[in-house]
């Protein structure tokens, strides 16, 4: 097989390479699909090596580090840690800081990627990037406004874990981040379980929080749960991997028609070399059988190219998706199934192909297959004798179209490719565009210029403090679950100021009990005005009765702030200072947290993010359907180089040539382009739907119009660029000489 | 049209059966055609001098590999002398660009190939109206019709000009093939083996046909392995490995005189 290959490749190198490597890049494009394996692979490992919690709650200040005590009888139970959460300013950033058992922990375990772990009071470990081992700084400590005293850090260790890996952390001691935080015990616990399953969690969670009611310890908002031991953002890139999928099946699809148009060309190009060995006495069967194997041994140089060129896809776009999401950078990891399945793609669909293909030359008239050069001639169909009646148009435009009704297989093979390229295109786009939007949909309601957030998860604000300013105002930002979505519950004064209280149906909430929803969330969990809803917060199930639909684009529940601190068991708090100012009131001293609308606004990264890989796997996607429709040109001009030539013998120029052939791509590229934008707009619009649907919110769709032309563009000076290199190759030659070999 | 800068000798103006036949409409001198370098080169025509006059008939014979698809090429223009000097009507052609020789084409000679060489895609009557279009645009579309009709009549094919190049018999293209050379009345026509893949009665319909536009003044240079055929040609010229070895015109054998370049061919007359 090896030897019959290199036979071939010694008389047509660049047509047998150039199948290799056509063949070589669709198995290398499959590869998309192995992405959202190879990501999730990456984290489970890093999930696993750390020790991810299953249940994280939040609780107001256990006075004890001795958690295990607490909650180590609950079912379900194998191991609880106790942790502090706070957070400090460093170089004017808040950054979390976390206290944790160095050297005992068996959860989310601190290691140090640099340096060491902290042993000795004051020491800290922080995440890569925010500070150097040997740096110091100077933490205040809580105690009233005029107190001076501080904790000098210093920097021991550079690390961190998978779970905190997104953000900047300085991790140290219990005793420290207490002393930061100004608890005397915990005021988080994490939890270890036996059975990782959701539903346990589900269960696992309620009997924590009742666990901690009875030993007088407050949960300040739901427990957070992470099933299956999955990291959590898997759950986000899960949904980043449906969308890599969708993209992934466009890129099969071009990668099928490219294998299909690549073997079929491959074959039919030896129709009168078979038909030679024919007449000379080979029988068909052992034609066939060599054709077969022809297209299977090009077929598997092509896997041996692209399985690496596809895991070097899928390696390279999920490192992308790690580092850019997670800050996770992965090691290397191959998806057999994707590596197995494109392999088979390759090799059992080369052989179909070639299968049929060698049954259609074998099957042809000796004596008719001897005379042709390339396949059939034009006019034995029907629909080639009908094109050939249409007798408008210039004549080079007939040759044009009439050859495309000829080569129909090859035509349809460009025109998907075209379509697959302009779709590939506009979905990226319309990604864009539709995030740009929903960005902007999310805070355009929002009328705070900035939030101001406390350390400690409780509602530690109390809401009287903002009495006598008229530009603040306190409120509530907590999380609860309503119909199985985690919710925010985001507590306002009834005539707050602080966001637009237009409603897309009914009224804002007046009286007790009432409460409004995002317009978008309602819709989907099924809810109407009237209805009445049951809210799970930390303090229990709580029922309240929608009366309006806000056109927030989130999953929210808004509600009267002193009716939810009421039922958070802290009437007059809240845990958040909204005002109409970009700073934060005069009144509000000590460690703080400020967010500002602004900032919000021109935080582009995470879409950014989102695109950046979208942009490379729509580059994948376009370079493989570019270079199908090269090399699909590239065979059709050269088919027909004695036609052209002949044309050149009666007086015909270059510029004719390349008539022809443009004339032939552009109706291609015409349709192409259409149907890539129908194309195009329905799969941004199913993308979006599922996003929506697993979302429970309303995220909307702006297809991208702006990128209509570009796509236009991209395929009217591709067909122009490819057709004037292609004309230009088959022109080089004297008429005389492209003709002598026509015989 | 702008001024040729190629052109040596004024236009002449389109003979007819009165001008004296032997004005030269093709002039070669020295003309050399070889392929590859060094010892591997591959010598197609041999420092050949050729003159063939206005209106004549002249074949080329000679064994296969001599060199006569080679030199009808080199006349034609659709192939390029390594070296030595062509003039066709009035042109010089071994030196022009692929595009102006590609429009004198068009205007000056009609080419008819052994295997035809018709666009497949095409009908009978729009291979034609292509020659005409390529060769001249400023032809209205309703005088390339009927120019094109009138040529496939010439031919006999006036009922047969909606058919496909695949719904014709070899004898049928071949004379297609000739309406297409012809409709753009050129001074010359050359013709490689245009009977070659013929039955010997579509070969003589063939011929007669490209014979007889010597009448109207066009010079036909046709290339054939019939000695028969040959024979009937105002000018034989006979080509042994890339070079003439005889060159005979009304009778007379010009080879020594013409080879010698001592000799114009009106004094030899
Ligand atoms: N493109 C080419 N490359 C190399 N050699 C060539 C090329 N074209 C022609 N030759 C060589 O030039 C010589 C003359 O070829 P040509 O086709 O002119 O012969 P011919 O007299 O027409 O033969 P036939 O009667 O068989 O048609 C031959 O030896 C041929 O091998
Ligand atoms: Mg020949």
């Amino acid at each position: 097989m090896i030897r019959r290959l290199f036979r071939e490749i010694g008389r047509a190198p660049v047509r047998i390479l150039t199948s290799v490597m056509a063949l070589a890049l669709a198995i290398g494009a499959i590869g998309v699909l192995a992405i959202p394996a190879v990501s999730t692979n990456s984290l489970r490992d890093a999930a696993e090596a750390d020790g991810i919690p299953q249940v994280i709650v939040p609780i107001d200040d256990s006075k004890t580090f001795d958690v295990a005590g607490i909650v180590g009888s609950v079912d379900n139970v194998d191991r609880a840690e106790a942790e502090v959460l706070t957070f400090v300013e460093i170089d004017g950033r808040t950054t979390d800081v976390l206290g944790v058992d160095f050297g005992n922990q068996e959860i989310d375990i601190v290691h140090a990627d640099v340096g060491r772990l902290p042993a000795a009071a004051g020491e800290v470990l922080v995440t890569d990037g925010l500070a150097q081992i040997g740096d110091r700084f100077e933490i205040p400590l809580p105690g009233g406004e005029a107190s001076s005293a501080t904790m000098s850090a210093e920097v021991v260790g550079v690390g961190g874990t998978a779970f905190w890996s997104e953000d900047d952390v300085v991790f140290t001691s219990l005793e420290s981040a207490a002393a930061i935080a100004g608890v005397d015990g915990a005021n988080r616990i994490v939890v270890g379980t036996t059975d990782l399953s959701a539903d346990a969690l589900s269960d696992t969670s309620r009997d924590l929080r009742a666990a901690l009611t009875e030993a007088g310890i407050t949960t300040t908002s739901l427990p957070f749960t992470v099933p299956d031991g999955h990291h959590p953002i898997e759950e986000a890139i899960d949904q980043i991997s449906m969308l890599v999928g969708m993209l992934g099946i466009v890129a099969g699809l071009v990668a099928l028609v490219l294998l299909a148009s690549t073997v079929n060309t491959l074959i039919t190009e030896r129709t009168r070399e078979v038909a030679v060995m024919r007449a000379l006495g080979a029988p068909n069967r052992q034609m066939r059988r060599r054709l077969r194997r022809l297209a299977l041994s090009i077929a598997a140089a092509a896997v041996v190219l692209g399985l690496p060129l596809g895991i070097a896809i899928s390696n390279f776009i999920a490192r992308m998706i790690l580092t850019e999401f997670v800050g996770i950078t992965p090691g290397f990891a191959v998806s057999i199934p994707v590596m197995v399945g494109s392999a088979l793609f390759a090799l059992l669909g080369a052989r179909i192909v070639a299968a049929r293909a060698a049954r259609r030359v074998t099957a042809r008239p000796l004596a008719e297959a001897l005379r042709d050069r390339n396949g059939s001639p034009f006019g034995r169909r029907l629909s080639e004798r009908l094109t050939a009646r249409v007798r408008v148009g210039a004549l080079l435009d007939r040759t044009a179209v009439r050859n495309g009704v000829h080569q129909r297989a090859r035509s349809f093979a460009m025109f998907a490719q075209i379509t697959a390229a302009v779709a590939a295109l506009l979905i990226v786009a319309s990604l864009a565009t539709t995030i740009t939007d929903y960005n902007a949909a999310e805070i355009e309601p929002v009328q705070w210029g900035s939030r101001t957030f406390v350390p400690g998860p409780g509602l530690d604000i109390d809401a009287s403090i903002a009495d006598s300013d008229p530009r603040s105002e306190v409120g509530i930002d907590i999380a609860g679950e309503l119909e199985g979505w985690e919710t925010d519950l985001v507590g306002f004064a009834p005539d707050t100021l602080m966001i637009d209280r237009t409603m897309d149906a009914g009224r804002w909430f007046a009286a007790p009990g009432e409460v409004a929803l995002s317009t978008g969330f309602a819709e989907r969990i099924d809810v109407e005005i009237g209805d009445e809803i049951d809210v799970e917060l930390a303090s229990g199930s709580h029922r309240y009765t929608v009366v309006g639909l806000h056109p927030d684009s989130g999953r929210s529940v808004f509600i009267d702030t002193s009716e939810l601190a009421a039922d958070m068991n802290r009437p007059g708090m809240g845990n958040v200072v909204m005002s109409l100012d970009e700073e934060s009131p005069a009144y509000m001293t000590g460690l703080l947290s400020v967010e500002r609308l602004t900032d919000i606004s021109e935080d582009d990264s995470g879409r950014d993010a989102i695109l950046m890989i979208f942009t490379a796997i729509g580059a994948i996607v376009v370079a493989v359907a570019g270079l199908a429709v090269a090399s699909g040109l590239a065979v059709g001009v050269y088919e027909r180089r004695h036609e052209f030539a002949a044309m050149r013998a009666v007086g015909g120029r270059r510029r004719h040539i390349f008539r022809v052939v443009v004339a032939e791509l552009l109706p291609l590229g015409t349709l192409g382009i259409g149907a890539g934008l129908v194309a195009g707009w329905f799969g941004g619009a199913a993308i979006m739907e599922s996003f929506e649907a697993s979302n429970a919110v309303e995220i909307g769709y702006t297809f991208a119009t702006g990128a209509i032309p570009a796509a236009v563009g991209a395929v009217v000076i591709g067909s122009l660029l490819l057709g004037g290199l292609m004309v230009r190759r088959v022109t080089r030659q004297p008429v005389a000489v492209t003709l002598r070999g026509a015989a | 049209m702008s001024p040729d800068p190629y052109r040596v000798a004024p236009p002449e103006p389109h003979a007819s059966p009165d001008v004296p036949r032997l004005t030269p409409l093709v002039q070669a001198h020295d003309l050399t055609r070889r392929w590859g370098r060094g010892s591997s080169a591959q010598l197609g025509v041999d420092r050949v001098d050729l003159n063939i006059g206005s209106g004549e008939l002249a074949s080329i014979v000679g064994p296969s590999g001599s060199g006569k698809s080679t030199l009808g090429a080199l006349i034609a223009g659709i192939d390029n002398p390594t070296s030595g000097s062509l003039v066709v009507d009035g042109t010089r052609i071994d030196s022009l660009s692929n595009d102006r020789l590609a429009r004198w084409r068009g205007r000056t000679v009609g080419i008819v190939f052994q295997d035809f060489h018709l666009l497949p895609t095409l009908s009978a009557e729009e291979n034609v109206e292509l020659a005409v279009q390529l060769a001249d645009r400023s032809v209205h579309r309703r005088e390339r019709r009927e120019r094109s009709r009138d040529a496939l009549a010439s031919v006999g094919l006036a009922d047969k000009r909606r058919r496909l190049p695949t719904q014709l018999s070899g004898g049928e293209q071949q004379r297609v093939a000739i309406a297409r050379a012809l409709v753009t009345r050129p001074r010359l026509i050359v013709a490689d083996e245009p009977t070659g893949s013929l039955d010997q009665a579509s070969g003589h319909v063939v011929f007669e046909l490209l014979a007889g536009l010597t009448a109207t003044g066009t010079t036909v240079l046709f290339i054939t392995h019939d000695p028969e055929l040959a024979r009937r040609a105002d000018r034989q010229i006979e080509m042994l490995d890339g070079r003439i070895a005889t060159h005979t015109a009304a009778g007379i054998d010009m080879s020594p005189l013409v080879a010698a370049g001592t000799i114009d061919e009106q004094v030899a007359r």
